[in-house]
C-alpha cells in the first residue's frame, strides 16, 4: 500500500511537469503554426496585384501578363452571371429598356425626323418599352409570352431597323430565352440568392472589372491567398443554413448545394466552371512573404505586414533601455560595493521588491498621471501619450529586473579579482570600472536582454501612455506608436476586420512571441556560458 | 587578469621616497571624491525608492478627490457599478473586487497542487540532466508575454470551451483562471523548488533511514520543513495573478457581476485590472469615473503591497530556518 502510494505520487509529480510542458505546446503550437501562415502561403494573382498596387513590389510585366491570363479565365463567370441576370433582374432590365427608349429618341432628334413621324415613332417606342417592362416584372409565363410576342411583332418593321431601337428585340429574345428555363415562382428567391452569390464572387475574384475602384483597400482585391479562396469557394458551392429542430432549441447547421438550388437555370454551369477553372482564375503560387516584417498595413491589417509595429516596439524598448541601464547598473554597484547592510539599504531593497510587485496596469496609471500629465508637460512637452512617456514608464517597470540581475552578476565576480586589483594600488572606483564591471559584463548583458524581453511584451503600461492601434510611423519621440503587443491585443479583441484574416492576427502575436523567446534563449545561453567560465576558475 | 595592462604593474603603486602622509589637497580631494561620489551613487540607487513613492503619491493624488466625494463604504460594499450614468453615477466596486479575488483563488486551486508537485519532481525525483532541460521550459512559460496568453485564451481556448463544454460564452471565469494558473506556475515553482531543494540532505537521509518512502519523506518531512518558502512562492504567484491585466481583460468576459451560484465557472466576471484597462480609455480626464478607476488602482496597489510584505515575511522566515539547519 505504501509502495503503491509512493509510486502513485512519483507518477503524479511527473504528470504535473508533463502538464506544464503540454500547456506550453498547446499554447504555442497552434499559434506558431497559424502565424507562419502569414509568411508562407500560396498567394494568388490577387495577392501579387495587391503587392504591386499598394506597396510597389513585384515584376510589373509578369503581373500584367498574369492578370490578362486570369481575366480571360474569369470572363466566362461574368458572362454566365450576366446571362442569368437577364432572366430575373427586373430592375436592371427595366433600366435597360428605358435607356434604349431614351437613346432612340435622341437618335431621332439628331436625324431631324419630321414632326409627325417623330411622334409616331416615339409613341411606338414607348409602347414597346412599357410592354417589355410589364413582361420583366410579371411572374406569369402566359402573360410574358403575350407581351414578348407583341414586342417581336415589330422586329421586321423597316422603321426600326438599324436604329438603336433594334436593341429592344435583342433584349426581348434574351429574356424570352431565359424565362423558358426559370421557375417563375422562385424569381424573388433567385434574385436574393444571386446577390449573395455575387458578393462571394467579388470576395473571391475582386470587384467587377467594369465597376468603379472601391475606396477601401480590402475591397479592391479578391482572395489574396489560396486558403482564403478555397474557403470562399466552399461558401459558394454550399449554402450554410441554421435550422431549428423541433425538439431541441439548439440550431443545427445544414449545408445545401447551391448547384442543386440553381439546377436547370442558366447559372448551373457556373459552379462546375469555377470548380474546374479555379486555379486558372487565381493562379496560386507558393509565396514566401518576407516583407511581412517590413511592410505597412492597410487598416485592420487586412493586407500588408507589421513593419511599423516592429519598428515601434524597437523604439520603445531601446529608449527604455537607455533610461534603465545606467540606473540599474549604478544601483546594483552601490548595493553590492559601496554599502554595508543597514536600515537604509533594507528600505531600498524593500522598495525594489515592492516595485517588482506592482501590477503592470498600475504602472500604466502611474505613467499616465505622472509622465503624460505632469512630467513631460512640465518640461514643455505635449500632454499626450507618446513614445517618451511609454518608454519612461517601461523603464520604471523594468528597473527591479535590471537591478537584481546586475547585482547578481556583480556578486558572482570572484572576490580574488577585486583583491588583486586593490592590492596593486588601484582605488575602489578604478577597481570597479576596470576589473569588476568587465568581468560582470556578460551577466549584466543577460539582465539587459531579460529586461528587453519583458519590456517588449508588456501591454498594460502602454495602453494609456504610448500605444495606438492605427496610425502613421512616428517621426519623433513625442508621438504615439504602434507596437507588437498593443497590436496583438487590438487584433484579437477589438478589430472586427482583422477577424477575417486570422493569419495576420496570428502572424503579429507569433512575431512578438518568437522575438521574446529568441531574446530569452540568448539570455539563457549567455548565462550558462558565464556559469561555465566561473566554474572553470 | 588580462584586463590590467602590464605597464601598470611595472609602475610601483607606492613611491617610497615620498612620505606616506597625504598632503592637505590630496586629503580633501580624496575625501570629496569618496563621499560625493558615493552620495551620487546613492542618489541613483535611491530612484527605486523615489519611484515607489511617486507611484503611491500620484495614484493617491488622482484617487483622493473620489474618496472625499463618495467615501469608501459604498465603494467597497455596493455592487452597483454604473460609472457613466447621466444622473447619479454609482461606483460600487464590490463585484469587481470579488471578481479579482475569485479568479485568483480559482487559478490557485489549479496552480498550487501542480506547482508544488512539479517542484518536488524537479528537486527530488528527476536527474540533474533532465532538470536542465525542464527548467528552461518553465522559464519560457514565464517569458511568454501576457498578451500572447490572452490571445490564446480569446481566439483558441474560448471557441474550444464553447464548442466542447457547451458554455454560452467561451470568455468566462474558467478560461481566465486556467490561463492565470499557467502564468502563476513558473513563479510558484521557482521559489518553492529553491526552498525544497535547499532544505537539507540530512533531513531526507534521516527520514529514508527510518524506512519512510519518498512520498512520506516529502509530505511529512521535507515539505513541512520548506513550508515558508512554498507559501512565499504561492503568495508571489497570487500577486502575479491578481495584478495580471491582459489575460483577464481578454478572457473573462468583462461583466461586473458576482458569480451566482458561486461555483459556476462558466459565468463572465470582471476584475479590477480589467476595469481599469477597459474603461480608462473612454473616460474624461478628471471626471468622477476617472478618479474611481484610480481608486481601484490604489486598492490594487495596496493589496499587492500587503501581499508583498507577506511574501517577504515568509521568505525571511525561510532563510532563517534554513540558516538553523
Amino acid at each position: 500500500m505504501r509502495i503503491t502510494l509512493d509510486k502513485f505520487f512519483t507518477v503524479l509529480t511527473g504528470l504535473a511537469v508533463m502538464c506544464m510542458i503540454a500547456a506550453l505546446f498547446v499554447i504555442l503550437g497552434p499559434m506558431i503554426y497559424r502565424g507562419l501562415g502569414a509568411i508562407f502561403f500560396r498567394g494568388t494573382v490577387e495577392f501579387r496585384k495587391m503587392q504591386l498596387a499598394e506597396f510597389e513590389h513585384g515584376n510589373i510585366e509578369k503581373i500584367k501578363q498574369e492578370d490578362i491570363q486570369t481575366k480571360q479565365a474569369r470572363q466566362a463567370v461574368y458572362n454566365i452571371i450576366d446571362k442569368f441576370r437577364n432572366g430575373i433582374d427586373a430592375e436592371k432590365l427595366t433600366d435597360q429598356a428605358k435607356q434604349i427608349d431614351r437613346t432612340f429618341g435622341k437618335e431621332l432628334q439628331l436625324q431631324d425626323t419630321e414632326r409627325e413621324r417623330y411622334q409616331e415613332l416615339r409613341g411606338l417606342s414607348r409602347d414597346i418599352r412599357d410592354k417589355l417592362i410589364e413582361a420583366f416584372s410579371s411572374t406569369d409565363i402566359e402573360q410574358i409570352k403575350k407581351h414578348i410576342d407583341f414586342v417581336l411583332r415589330y422586329e421586321s418593321d423597316e422603321r426600326f431597323r438599324k436604329t438603336s431601337a433594334a436593341q429592344y428585340f435583342k433584349l426581348a429574345h434574351e429574356f424570352a430565352q431565359a424565362s423558358e428555363k426559370i421557375d417563375f415562382e422562385k424569381k424573388d428567391l433567385y434574385a436574393g440568392e444571386l446577390n449573395e452569390l455575387e458578393d462571394i464572387i467579388v470576395k473571391l475574384l475582386g470587384p467587377d472589372p467594369n465597376g468603379n475602384k472601391p475606396v477601401l483597400a480590402q475591397k479592391r482585391y479578391g482572395a489574396a491567398r489560396w486558403d482564403q479562396a478555397q474557403k470562399l469557394m466552399h461558401e459558394l458551392f454550399w449554402k450554410e443554413q441554421w435550422i431549428e429542430q423541433e425538439n431541441s432549441k439548439t440550431l443545427v447547421r445544414i449545408e445545401t448545394s447551391r448547384a442543386e438550388q440553381f439546377a436547370g437555370t442558366e447559372l448551373e454551369p457556373l459552379f462546375a466552371y469555377i470548380k474546374d477553372n479555379s486555379k486558372k482564375m487565381l493562379n496560386p503560387q507558393i509565396t514566401f512573404y518576407w516583407r511581412y516584417f517590413l511592410d505597412d498595413s492597410t487598416p485592420g491589417h487586412y493586407f500588408g505586414g507589421i513593419g511599423p509595429e516592429i519598428l515601434g516596439t524597437l523604439f520603445l524598448t531601446l529608449l527604455s533601455m537607455v533610461f534603465v541601464i545606467p540606473f540599474g547598473v549604478i544601483s546594483a554597484a552601490y548595493l553590492t560595493e559601496c554599502s554595508s547592510e543597514g536600515p537604509v539599504i533594507r528600505v531600498i531593497r524593500m522598495c525594489i521588491n515592492t516595485l517588482a510587485g506592482v501590477p503592470s496596469i498600475v504602472f500604466g496609471l502611474f505613467g499616465m498621471a505622472f509622465f503624460v500629465l505632469f512630467f513631460i508637460p512640465f518640461f514643455g512637452g505635449p500632454s499626450q501619450g507618446c513614445i517618451l512617456a511609454g518608454s519612461l514608464t517601461l523603464a520604471v517597470l523594468t528597473l527591479p529586473v535590471m537591478i537584481r540581475s546586475s547585482e547578481e552578476a556583480i556578486r558572482t565576480v570572484p572576490q580574488t579579482y577585486k583583491e588583486a586589483s586593490l592590492a596593486l594600488g588601484a582605488s575602489k572606483f578604478v577597481t570597479f570600472v576596470k576589473v569588476t564591471l568587465p568581468a560582470a559584463l556578460p551577466g549584466i548583458l543577460t539582465g539587459i536582454i531579460l529586461s528587453l524581453s519583458r519590456v517588449a511584451g508588456e501591454t498594460a503600461p502602454i495602453l494609456f501612455t504610448a500605444g495606438i492601434a492605427i496610425g502613421p510611423v512616428p517621426d519623433s519621440i513625442f508621438q504615439k506608436t504602434r507596437t507588437l503587443s498593443y497590436g496583438s491585443w487590438d487584433m484579437a479583441v477589438s478589430d472586427k476586420l482583422a477577424a477575417e484574416v486570422p493569419h495576420n492576427q496570428y502572424g503579429m502575436v507569433v512575431t512578438l512571441v518568437l522575438l521574446i523567446l529568441c531574446l530569452n534563449a540568448l539570455a539563457i545561453m549567455l548565462r550558462s556560458r558565464v556559469f561555465k567560465k566561473l566554474k572553470g576558475h | 587578469m588580462d584586463n590590467i595592462k602590464s605597464e601598470k604593474i611595472l609602475k610601483p603603486a607606492v613611491v617610497f621616497e615620498q612620505p606616506l602622509v597625504l598632503t592637505f589637497t590630496q586629503d580633501v580631494k580624496g575625501f570629496l571624491f569618496r563621499y560625493i561620489g558615493s552620495f551620487l551613487l546613492f542618489l541613483f540607487t535611491f530612484t527605486s525608492v523615489f519611484a515607489v513613492l511617486l507611484i503611491f503619491l500620484f495614484v493617491t493624488l488622482e484617487a483622493f478627490p473620489f474618496l472625499t466625494k463618495f467615501g469608501i463604504t459604498d465603494f467597497l460594499t455596493s455592487t452597483a457599478w454604473y460609472p457613466e450614468a447621466k444622473d447619479g453615477a454609482e461606483f460600487g466596486a464590490m463585484a469587481i473586487i470579488v471578481g479579482s479575488i475569485y479568479v485568483t483563488a480559482i487559478s490557485l486551486v489549479f496552480s498550487v497542487p501542480v506547482g508544488v508537485l512539479a517542484s518536488v519532481f524537479l528537486s527530488d525525483i528527476i536527474s540533474f540532466k533532465i532538470r536542465g532541460i525542464v527548467k528552461p521550459i518553465i522559464e519560457i512559460l514565464a517569458a511568454i508575454p501576457s498578451v500572447a496568453y490572452g490571445f490564446f485564451a480569446v481566439l483558441i481556448l474560448a471557441p474550444w470551451l464553447q464548442k466542447n463544454l457547451g458554455f454560452s460564452s467561451g470568455t468566462n471565469a474558467l478560461n481566465s483562471s486556467l490561463l492565470l494558473s499557467i502564468m502563476a506556475l513558473p513563479t510558484i515553482i521557482s521559489v518553492a523548488e529553491d526552498s525544497i531543494s535547499a532544505s537539507g540532505r540530512e533531513l531526507r537521509e534521516a527520514s529514508y533511514a527510518l524506512g519512510a518512502t519518498r512520498f512520506e519523506t516529502m509530505f511529512k518531512v521535507v515539505i513541512p520543513a520548506a513550508h515558508s518558502g512554498i507559501i512565499a512562492g504561492i503568495v508571489l504567484g497570487m500577486m502575479r495573478a491578481i495584478g495580471e491585466t491582459m489575460v483577464v481583460w481578454m478572457a473573462s468576459g468583462n461583466a461586473a457581476q458576482i458569480p451566482n451560484p458561486w461555483w459556476d465557472l462558466s459565468q463572465s466576471i470582471r476584475t479590477m485590472t480589467a476595469s481599469i484597462a477597459g474603461e480608462m480609455g473612454e473616460t474624461a480626464k478628471g471626471s468622477d469615473h476617472y478618479r474611481a478607476l484610480f481608486m481601484i488602482g490604489l486598492l490594487l496597489l495596496v493589496m499587492t503591497l500587503m501581499l508583498n510584505l507577506v511574501s517577504e515575511y515568509f521568505l525571511t522566515r525561510a532563510r532563517k530556518s534554513l540558516g538553523k539547519v
